[in-house]
């Protein structure tokens, strides 16, 4: 039964996925195209609950905020649609090859095993094993928010 | 597939194909840079997506997928700031964010 | 004991510190030098003190090791061991060496260059520290030569004075002579010991005579230009052209002892050799002879007591080649002490009198009575009068000499104590009685009368430590026997007498002419300082001199030509090659880089500039490859 609720869980959240990516692609509108990545990211936060990454889901939530936060109305914000054939032709072919490989790779188990650790261990290892990898990504967003600050900084001439 | 059916590894990674193709779509073909960013914050996504998904399936135990996706979140955030703060930058300079008005470097 | 190492240690980071900074910094710290001196003698009184109880029987201490280079299988190692020997000379050099750096600061604080001054005391009092905690010779040769350096530059720290720098490169050039043999005799014990430990090459390895011959000859040449014995004691007396506390230091109390002390070391082998001692009797006891008779004929105050060392050591000398190992010691260490004691004397005298012409003073006695006082211990400690230390330690010497029937020796022993109380009657009484001769005489200042007051003190008392040093050393040093004692002391107040005779009984000014007139020949030989000086200049400098005026003349005349001459056929040959150049390799090269440039200009269209464009490239190229790999069925 909670299989069953698994799998259509997925199937509603690979759809919002999907969905919302078409629609970021599609729409004219720059601020709705946001809206529609922030759709996406969230239906995302979904599928990284299905697979017991809670943490994750949160994080991936934050990082939507962030987003939400530096987005602004623009003057030029509507846009006529771009198809950019070539672009298409191309992603096209690369999903296709990328599917044809999954279809004919040997993969892991189709089923999920049971054994499944809790954020509490994550949250250990985290700060054990991963403490150094993780100190550096505080440094990387250190920088990053320092040249943010930098670059959108007002007007300095 | 059929609706209902658990999802397995194939089913997550058919996914994660799928909307990085989109991203990439996107990415290549956009004329605004805002627009260039939230495709590749789409193409982020999905690799993300399939880490998390291969970690859970080999080996849950080490959450080795779940650590990269949270470091790549961390990079792809200050991606997404640095990038949005560039783009103000040149926004403020040309008054245009189009892809076109930034050639400078062509040979 | 790990404190040990930091008793070398101290002195040479003052050094660090001082020698790499500008000269006003460098001027503003000396008291950080005079601080890391002290604080090296507490050290040092506290690894004696902690070594006194056992004694000789303790075992060496080992504070401090470090290998610094494996020659094949021996290893080569940087050791601070604590011994009686090492702890008590440790204690001597630092005592002295705080002395001189507290007096200096009075004595040179108007030179430009103190800093400098003080930065190489510093080294040399490091270096000194080093070689008396050895363990081995190879760490004591290379602190020797450190020493000698130090004295090149405390020599020559007037270098803007032709004196001084000819003084230097003398003392030098001199030294490493002796240092030869040192180095030579290193590689003989090496090649027949293999290895240069103490405990392996004293204890251990049974000497044949005939190395042991070799070697210790070879040492004791060494320590002959070192401790400045004839034929090699030239450089001594010139040596005074340097700053006078510093030859209180160096080339009184501790640099020049090093010599005695290296012999000391080595006395199992000069023991092993029998030859060797014989040697370094006959030496010494020359050394102390002529050492005394020249300083008779010397004016300046410094020479006076320059030769008076070089008359010491030889007695030194004389102690170790009779096998007296404590005695020679024992007279090394009071004569560190009245010794550097005189010259800081000297250098107060001469700061008053403005000269160091012995003829121009006279009369210091009413002005200066502590200089007087102090100097006065360490001349009747000189002239081995009791109860001063010098006596005792004489007095050892010339009973070490009895109980060996040295009976030679023992005369010239005798001979030199008579000649030695006699000028250091003609250089007391010259000095501080009699008219004066220069107004304005005012007592030093504080700084510079404490360390002498000090080491008068310890001048005074330290002959009655004897026996317990000796026990300490691990060789009885006995009291003063009636016979001897009485003889010594005969024989030193014969000579003060007389000397008071020719040049105290007087008031009035006299030159030299009561000893010029009564022994013409023989004045004008002393005073020629025995012809060494001149020998060495007519049979060694001389025949250099033209022997390289000579080649330089070959090397204009021929080599020159034959330079030149290939210069010129180097030029013609340049030109042809100049030629090839501008033609065919600049023609290649210029070629190239017009190909590439064309290239260039080809390949240039790629760059579009725009970021989706390279993604693009990227992708489809993933796709060709994934296209491949489905196609080829991995």
């Amino acid at each position: 039964m909670a299989e069953t609720v698994n799998g259509i869980a997925f199937f509603l959240l690979a759809f919002a996925t999907i969905g919302g990516a078409v629609m970021m692609l599609s729409t004219r509108n720059v601020v709705h195209a946001a809206f529609w990545l922030l759709e996406t990211m969230l239906a995302t936060a979904g599928l990284y609950l299905l697979l017991d990454a809670e943490f994750l889901a949160l994080v991936q939530v934050l990082v939507l905020f962030t987003i939400m936060l530096t987005l602004r109305r623009r003057e030029d914000a509507v846009r006529p649609f771009e198809p950019g054939w070539g672009g298409m032709v191309l992603a096209a072919l690369f999903g296709a090859a990328m599917l044809l490989a999954i279809q004919r790779g040997q993969l892991p188990a189709a089923r999920m095993p049971e054994a499944v650790p809790t954020t509490v261990d994550f949250g250990r290892m985290l700060f054990t094993e991963w403490a150094v990898p993780f100190e550096i990504a505080s440094l990387v967003l250190l920088v990053a928010l320092v040249g943010a600050v930098w670059w959108s900084g007002g007007d300095r001439r | 597939m059929t609706i209902g059916a658990p999802a397995g590894a194939a089913q997550f990674m058919a996914l994660s194909a799928v909307l990085f193709s989109l991203g990439l779509y996107g990415a290549l073909s956009r004329k605004n840079a805002v627009m260039v960013l939230m495709s590749l914050e789409l193409m982020a996504n999905a690799v993300n997506l399939n880490l998390v998904a291969l970690s859970r399936f080999v080996d849950p135990g080490a959450m080795t997928g779940q650590f990269f996706a949270v470091f790549s979140m961390v990079v792809s955030a200050a991606e997404i700031g640095l990038g949005l703060a560039l783009v103000l930058a040149i926004y403020r300079q040309k008054k245009t964010v189009e892809l076109e008005a930034m050639e400078e470097l062509k040979g | 004991m790990g404190y040990v190492a930091l008793i070398p240690l101290l002195p040479a980071l003052s050094f660090a510190i001082l020698a790499p900074l500008p000269r006003t910094w460098r001027n503003r710290l000396v008291p950080l030098s005079v601080a890391a001196v002290s604080v090296s003698l507490a050290l040092a009184i506290a690894a004696f003190i902690a070594t006194w109880p056992g004694g000789h029987e303790a075992h060496p201490v080992t504070a401090f090791a470090a290998t610094f280079a494996h020659l094949g299988a021996a290893e080569l190692a940087f050791r601070l061991v604590v011994d009686p020997t090492g702890a008590l000379m440790a204690l001597v050099v630092t005592l002295v060496g705080v002395a001189v750096q507290v007096y200096s600061v009075g004595y040179m604080h108007r030179e430009e260059r103190i800093g400098w001054y003080y930065a190489v005391l510093s080294l040399f009092t490091a270096a000194m520290l080093t070689l008396v905690l050895a363990d081995n010779f190879l760490q004591l040769y290379m602190a020797w030569e450190v020493m000698g350096l130090c004295s090149y530059l405390l020599i020559g720290f007037w270098h803007q004075q032709p004196g001084p720098r000819a003084a230097s490169i003398k003392a030098f050039l001199t030294t490493r002579v002796g240092d030869v043999g040192f180095a030579l005799g290193l590689l003989v014990m090496y090649a027949t010991a293999g290895s240069f430990d103490f405990a392996t090459v004293l204890h251990e390895h049974a000497w044949e005579p005939a190395a042991a011959t070799a070697v210790a000859l070879l040492l004791l040449f060494g320590a002959m230009g070192k401790s400045a014995q004839l034929p090699l004691h030239v450089w001594l007396p010139d040596a005074m052209a340097g700053p006078t506390p510093a030859s209180a230091l160096i080339h009184a109390a501790t640099m020049v002892a090093a010599g005695v002390y290296l012999v000391g070391r080595a006395m199992p082998i000069f023991e092993a050799s029998g030859t060797a001692l014989t040697v370094t009797l006959v030496v010494g006891s020359l050394t102390a002879l002529a050492g005394g008779l020249l300083a008779v004929v010397q004016h300046d105050v410094k020479k006076v007591l320059a030769y008076s060392t070089i008359s010491q050591l030889g007695y030194m000398f004389v102690a170790l080649g009779a096998g007296g190992f404590v005695a020679g010691m024992y007279h090394l260490v009071t004569h560190a002490f009245f010794k550097s004691l005189l010259f800081l004397g000297a250098g107060v005298i001469i700061h008053a009198a403005h000269t160091q012409d012995m003829r121009e003073m006279g009369g210091l006695a009413k002005h200066m009575p502590v200089t007087t006082a102090a100097f006065g211990a360490g001349a009747l400690a000189l002239a081995g009068v009791p109860p001063f230390a010098g006596f005792f330690s004489k007095d050892e010497i010339l009973t070490v000499l009895v109980h060996e029937h040295q009976y030679v020796a023992l005369a010239a022993a005798l001979a030199a104590a008579f000649v030695t109380a006699f000028y250091v009657a003609r250089l007391f009484f010259r000095v501080f009685t009699g008219p004066p001769q220069t107004a304005g005489l005012k007592e030093a200042h504080a700084e510079m009368l404490a360390p002498m007051v000090v080491l008068a003190g310890i001048t005074a008392v330290a002959g009655f430590f004897g026996p317990a040093l000796g026990r300490f050393l691990g060789h009885e040093i006995p009291w003063p026997e009636p016979g001897v004692a009485t003889l010594s002391v005969g024989v030193a107040a014969a000579g003060l007498a007389a000397g008071w005779w020719v040049y105290g009984r007087r008031t009035v000014v006299v030159n030299t002419r009561p000893l010029k007139e009564r022994f013409g020949v023989l004045y004008t030989a002393f005073s020629l300082k025995l012809y060494f000086d001149l020998t060495y200049d007519n049979f060694v400098v001389k025949p250099y001199v033209r022997l390289a005026e000579w080649l330089a003349r070959f090397d204009l005349g021929f080599i020159d030509g034959i330079v030149n001459g290939a210069a010129r056929l180097w030029r013609a040959l340049s030109g042809v090659g100049a030629w090839f150049d501008g033609r065919v390799v600049d023609g290649a090269v210029n070629g190239a880089a017009a190909a590439v440039v064309a290239g260039g200009e080809r390949v240039r269209a790629v760059q579009v500039g725009r970021v989706q464009a390279y993604q693009a490239l990227m992708f489809g190229a993933v796709v060709l490859v994934m296209v491949l790999l489905v196609v080829k069925g991995v």
